[in-house]
């Protein structure tokens, strides 16, 4: 597939070398910056003796394949400082000057900041890199290394500097409640404790006489409560298993060539490596398991993938440890065995380091490298999507083999491609059975030593039932979770754990449940089936909280406290257009509130026409008992937005969540539905400075006007050049991924994925290679409502009533409204603002996201598809809101911008006001989805149920007019600021962020304030 | 001609003013004068101006605009309330929002339409609008049309009153298009009314009682609510009186608001000094213990509150 590149990409890729034309540079050539070369020189010197002559510390010069040769550079960005240090041949120099060819480069904005780099931690550089107040050329795994190296130096006093900040970050966090507030804390409990209960009125509810199955409490259920315990107390730990057994095979098979010297087809080296890996993986068993299957030796396991974004790590191997947030184990083996054996072998080997290298390092990369205007997904994974569960529950894998056989005999056209991804779908699954064949021989051997029959029996079942399953179709819901979690640890050991949803296991368990209780004949019976089946669905997602992304700390900060986004959907309608919800789906929103986990991510889709309120009302009282999850989506809506792309309508009721919110035709449909974060607030910065973007010191995008030209003589003069600034941004993000999605097909062609997703194997081609029935890229645009009300202070104040100039109005941003108290009370008083209620703000968000939608879908991506726009944000507005200036709408600088497209806290003060003009949007723009975060805090004097009415009362009304998707935090502020003071107390308080959930202890401290500051509506 | 009223304020989302999720009309103006009176800048009918020092960026725009020269930052209340016309013009030029117009003229129509933007919420909760003030039933033409409105617009309604109206007028105009009527019951001794609320409380009671029998045949629910304020009507005696009252006229549910004296902030914006504040009112805030106290005496004479 042929990628077009856009103009300015091209243009500037000839020039590559010297686009960086940073125009002002914020210091003056500082005087001693011959000094600062001597200091730097010296220090790389001392460095560089140290690892000459201490062979304790020579050792790690050496990797598996010979010494690691590299070049670092370190310059200020006038030029001014330049020195680099020299590793090669197991000998270290540092060089004054800067050779040629560094492999890896800091650039600093100001000399100063040189020397400022020298006296910080590993997590604080990355820091500074995110902030613009340096950054890299070049090969980053390199740089990884090179802070690897620092921390071997300067790994103790890094170490005192952390504790210190942390003891600095908890005094901080006691401020926040100065009388600590200990009523919050029986809250939760009090909760759970006061079930309320529901009526039997869903048609498709058929064996739960209280669908709301108030008679469970988690005390019902040791299993469950044993394994919480442990989710919630075990710290987790990098394994290397899975990189290393990687590793093992390319080595001795050869990665880009085989042995014979010829080039590998990518799908046959995947499948082999795959399977090779599945092999020989360690079947690992815990005590209280009823379901097998891990993604590492550990109990929770940071899933470590070297060809994406494993490497990122390497800086940190031992200093992750001891870091302050979600800090991780490693064993002092596993670092010997990534740092000499597995990263060198992948520093010239993962997705950007291709690109870089075969494209040049394009302006589309560096900007995505400078961290303050886009992100792209798929340098970490693209697996944000639901696979086919339905086949291997309909055909087992041997019917898929067989299926797949047929295909290659029936096609007697097909070309060598299709030759190779049909025979590598085939090697891909028996790498599946190989591993669930070693599960049920170990969970044989396990139960031979075991002493306690129960536990003996159970282990025999498990044996049995990874006996017949996945090789057969499951036949009771025992195996159907077995099959299900199986499916999911095997994809994610050949993708990313990445965004990939369980999908919507109501409707696919439902069968199976009907006929299993169908053949029960007393109360007894039945009642202790359903108690066993909710003790499955709380095992399987509880198995969920086995693997973690694999963060460094920076990730920790810039994705607070994201998991892995494996979605559950419930609800909503079937193919047909029927009525969907079920006894299932009942039994999962149980799981859901006895559990309360931030991962799976429940998502409930409400048909407002098949549904019932009764439903919506269940989904409104799990809200209310875990604090923040379900997330509701508009059935009718999601149906609407998704209707345009000329999918069939049944596949299109078929959708399920993904990652965190964004729809996936279940099964048939390559989405990658976060594959691109951009934020729409560097695009206006870079408008209202003539395509500079100030905190990146970066002469980016076109020209087009200063704020003091007359060429912006109307307010849609002004927008033009937003929307110029927006389209290059847009533009290049799209450049990036496509280029990124090459490497895919090159490196990466995910065969097992494809054998999971409709239309590959009759393509006989893989998802990344357009094999999917639908494909899709989704562009997630962050910062909408801080955009809309910037352009609406500009409109009204500037151009209607022309009470300031834009000149005036750049000034005052500039200078953070420090000297300007009256205009900043004139922008955030007198301007109506998107949730205020004023259609002019609703037309003005509609014409942005019209932009957005028509800029992106004017595009193909390199698969043939098209874009889906969304207006969710993780935790991107308070990452980006850190890397923005003052805007317009008197938000001032380094101030999280409104998670999702969620109105600005002091729109209006009537939380309807908010509801309606989110519901006003329109949603054929919204086809990636939206997440609009509601705060709301039922009234102490309410009771459960009349609180969860009041939740049900603003739920319902917001799709009535016809609203896509809401999450409420139901929790009151204070109860954040005591557990921010109190941590200790806290460990199960779950929070919504943007799209996910997470725990509130575990965010960083901005992450937190911002989720205290968002508006609070009493209910 | 049909007296128009200022509006004082249309607050959406009320969850404490009637069933389910209500918008409240407010209307400016009040027969009565209660000493603790929590919505102040409502007793006036007039519109007034309002200033917030806590909005105030003192940027002293408005100084240069008033053209009566009434604005100074040497008076402690800063507008000089003899000097003000009320002409709004320092309105206008405010920035920040520290002054406010207090009242504003709108047709029965802006409010209809204000108010049925809400209606998905009153449906799925049970709400409705909900007419507040001061006093509504001192416009009595214009609170009929407008309650007449909210019907046809098929929005359920409620008035909140202290009682103190024309009865043929009420039962004419106004009880047709009453869903519910919220009638405060304050205090029972007439002296003691006159007292605290300006008024004698003979009409508001006759008025009560004419409605408790409407009730039946009306098609309105009525609830009687009384303010509980220290020492004012949270005496023993007075619940006891009121307790009794209900009786007679076989009351079983009641409503009791306990004060709180978050108005103080309110009044000082119009312009009234803190000591005037402190002397009608008293600043103190309802225990939870009297509030429960006093719940009891309501719950010994067989009614729920």
């Amino acid at each position: 597939m042929n990628v077009s590149l856009t103009d300015t990409t091209k243009k500037r890729e000839t020039d590559a070398v010297v686009f960086h034309s940073y125009r002002r540079n914020p210091e003056e050539k500082a005087p001693g910056q011959f000094f600062i070369n001597l200091i730097v020189n010296a220090l790389l010197r001392l460095m560089a003796a140290n690892f000459n002559l201490r062979p304790k510390l020579r050792k790690w010069l050496k990797g598996t394949d010979g010494w690691i040769n590299f070049t670092v550079g370190i310059r200020s960005r006038d030029n001014s400082v330049k020195q680099s240090i020299y590793f090669h041949e197991g000998r270290v120099r540092a060089l004054w000057g800067i050779r040629r060819k560094t492999d890896t480069a800091l650039v600093f904005r100001t000399p100063r900041m040189i020397l400022k780099m020298l006296t910080v931690t590993p997590d604080e550089m990355m820091i500074m890199l995110v902030e613009s107040r340096m950054n890299t050329e070049g090969n980053l795994a390199y740089m990884n290394l090179f802070n690897f190296f620092l921390n071997l130096l300067m790994g103790k006093s890094q170490e005192r500097y952390v504790a210190k900040k942390i003891k600095l970050n908890e005094t901080e966090r006691k401020k926040q409640a100065p009388v600590s507030e200990a009523c919050h804390r029986t809250e939760r409990s009090r909760r759970r404790n006061t079930r309320i209960s529901g009526k039997r009125v869903d048609p498709g509810v058929k064996h739960l006489a209280d669908p709301y199955l108030p008679e469970y409490g988690l005390e019902d259920f040791p299993r469950l409560e044993k394994l919480h315990d442990i989710a919630f107390r075990t710290t987790p730990k990098i394994c290397h298993e899975r990189p290393k057994l990687l590793t093992d095979w390319h080595r001795e098979h050869g990665f880009e060539y085989d042995r014979e010297g010829k080039e590998w087809v990518p799908e046959l080296r995947q499948a082999g490596a795959f399977k090779y890996l599945m092999e020989n993986r360690k079947p690992v068993i815990w005590p209280e398991d009823l379901i097998a299957g891990t993604h590492g030796t550990s109990r929770i396991t940071p899933v470590c993938y070297p060809d994406a974004s494993g490497l990122t790590i390497w800086g940190e191997l031992f200093s992750c440890r001891t870091r302050e947030i979600l800090p991780y184990e490693i064993d002092d083996e596993s670092i010997e065995i990534l740092h000499h054996d597995v990263f060198p072998y992948w520093a010239k080997r993962n997705f950007r380091e291709w690109v870089r290298e075969e494209y040049h390092e394009p302006l589309c990369m560096k900007i995505d490298e400078h961290m303050a205007a886009y992100f792209i997904w798929k340098t970490i994974g693209m697996s944000e999507t639901v696979p086919d569960y339905g086949r291997i529950f309909d055909l087992g894998t041997r019917g898929i083999v067989r299926e797949i056989e047929n295909e290659l005999a029936r096609d007697s056209g097909a070309d060598e491609k299709k030759k190779h991804t049909l025979r590598a779908m085939i090697m891909s699954l028996e790498g599946m059975n190989a591993y669930a064949r070693n599960l049920s021989r170990r969970a044989l051997d396990d139960a031979g030593r075991e002493k306690d029959p129960v536990r003996k029996a159970e282990l025999l079942e498990m044996a049995g039932v990874l006996e017949r399953v996945p090789e057969n179709p499951p036949e009771t819901i025992r195996e159907a979770v077995q099959v299900s979690w199986l499916t999911k640890v095997v994809l994610q050991m050949e993708n990313s754990n990445d965004g990939l949803g369980f999908g919507r296991l109501d409707q696919l368990y439902q069968p199976i449940f009907e006929k299993e209780i169908a053949a029960l004949s007393t109360d007894e019976e039945r009642e202790s089936y359903i108690r066993k089946v909710i003790e499955l669905i709380g095992c399987l997602f509880l198995k969920a909280t086995d693997h973690l992304t694999l963060n460094p700390d920076i990730a920790n900060h810039i994705f607070g406290g994201s998991p892995p986004g494996q979605t559950i959907t419930i609800g909503g309608v079937t193919p047909e257009g029927e009525d969907a919800v079920n006894d299932m789906t009942y039994i999962i929103l149980k799981v859901t509130e006895l559990l309360g986990l931030n991962d799976p991510n429940v998502n409930a889709r409400f048909h407002a026409e098949k549904n019932s309120d009764e439903y919506l009302r269940r989904c409104n009282d799990v809200n209310y008992i875990t604090g923040a999850t379900p997330s509701l989506h508009n059935d009718i809506a999601m149906i609407e937005s998704l209707s345009q792309h000329g999918y069939a309508i049944e596949d299109i009721r078929d959708w399920s969540a993904t990652g965190c919110v964004e729809p996936t035709m279940v099964g048939r449909h390559c989405g990658a539905t976060s594959a691109i974060n951009i934020s729409i607030v560097a695009a206006l910065e870079m408008a209202l400075n003539n395509g500079y973007h100030p905190l990146m010191g970066w002469e980016l995008g076109p020209e087009t006007g200063s704020m003091g030209d007359e060429r912006f003589a109307t307010f849609d003069e002004f927008m033009k050049a937003f929307e110029e600034q927006y389209g290059f941004l847009i533009d290049n993000s799209v450049d990036y991924n496509n280029l990124l999605g090459l490497m895919y097909q090159k490196y990466r062609p995910s065969n097992l994925m494809s054998v999971f997703t409709r239309g590959c194997m009759e393509k006989g081609r893989t998802v990344v290679n357009g094999g999917a029935q639908y494909n899709s890229t989704g562009a997630t645009c962050i910062g909408l409502a801080d955009v809309t009300d910037s352009l609406m202070v500009i409109k009204k104040l500037v151009f209607d009533e022309r009470k300031l100039s834009l000149w005036d109005l750049k000034k005052a941003i500039d200078g953070n409204f420090s000297m300007d108290a009256a205009l900043h009370a004139l922008v955030t008083t007198k301007v109506p603002f998107f949730g205020s209620g004023s259609d002019e703000a609703v037309d003005m968000a509609n014409r942005i996201i019209r932009f957005t939608h028509d800029r992106y879908t004017a595009r193909t991506n390199y698969r043939g598809g098209s874009h889906h726009t969304g207006f969710w944000s993780m935790s991107g507005h308070a990452a980006y809101g850190r890397l923005t200036g003052a805007l317009p709408s008197g938000r001032l600088a380094g101030r999280s911008f409104t998670p999702g497209l969620t109105p600005e806290p002091n729109a209006s003060r009537s939380l309807l006001d908010n509801i309606r003009d989110v519901a006003k949007l329109d949603p054929k723009c919204l086809d990636d989805n939206i997440a609009f975060n509601v705060k709301v805090v039922p009234s102490a004097k309410d009771s459960h149920e009349e609180a969860v009415n009041q939740i049900f009362s603003y739920s319902r009304a917001f799709f009535t007019l016809g609203g896509m998707q809401m999450q409420l935090n139901v929790m009151p502020t204070d109860m954040m600021r005591d557990a921010m003071a109190n941590p200790e107390h806290y460990r199960h308080l779950l929070v919504r962020i943007s799209g996910y959930c997470a725990y509130f202890v575990q965010l960083d401290r901005d992450a937190q304030l911002e989720l205290i500051e968002r508006a609070e509506y009493g209910i | 001609m049909e007296r128009t009223p200022m509006i004082l304020d249309i607050k959406g989302n009320s969850l404490d003013d009637g069933p389910g999720i209500r918008t409240v009309v407010f209307f400016k103006g009040c027969p009565l004068d209660c000493a603790w009176c929590h919505n102040p800048e409502s007793k006036k009918t007039g519109r007034e101006i309002a200033f917030d020092r806590k909005e105030c960026v003192a940027c002293d725009t408005c100084m240069d605009l008033c053209p009566e020269r009434a604005l100074s930052r040497e008076n402690p209340y800063f507008i000089d309330r003899e000097r003000c016309t009320r002409c709004g013009v320092c309105v206008g030029g405010c920035p920040s929002g520290a002054l406010s117009l207090v009242g504003r003229e709108m047709t029965i129509d802006e409010i209809t339409a204000e108010v049925i933007k809400d209606r998905p919420f009153f449906e799925t909760s049970g709400g409705g609008v909900t007419v507040s003030g001061g006093e509504p039933a001192l416009f009595m033409g214009f609170l009929s049309g407008l309650l007449g409105s909210m019907k046809n617009n098929g929005v359920r309604t409620l008035i909140e009153t202290c009682g103190y109206f024309k009865l043929d007028d009420f039962r004419k105009k106004i009880i047709p298009f009453a869903d519910m009527i919220y009638f405060d019951i304050k205090i029972i001794d007439p002296a003691d009314h006159r007292r605290y609320c300006g008024v004698s409380n003979e009409l508001i009671l006759e008025n009560f009682i004419a409605l408790r029998e409407l009730e039946a045949t009306g098609g309105f629910t009525l609830l009687p609510r009384t303010p509980l304020v220290p020492d004012i009507t949270d005496r023993e005696k007075n619940l006891r009186a009121i307790a009794d009252f209900y009786r007679r006229h076989e009351i079983t549910r009641a409503a009791v608001l306990p004060y709180n004296p978050l108005w103080k902030e309110k009044s000082e914006r119009i312009g009234e000094s803190e000591a005037a504040v402190i002397g009608r009112g008293g600043l103190k805030w309802m225990k939870n213990e009297t509030v429960i106290r006093c719940r009891e005496i309501f719950r010994e004479h067989g009614i729920e509150t």
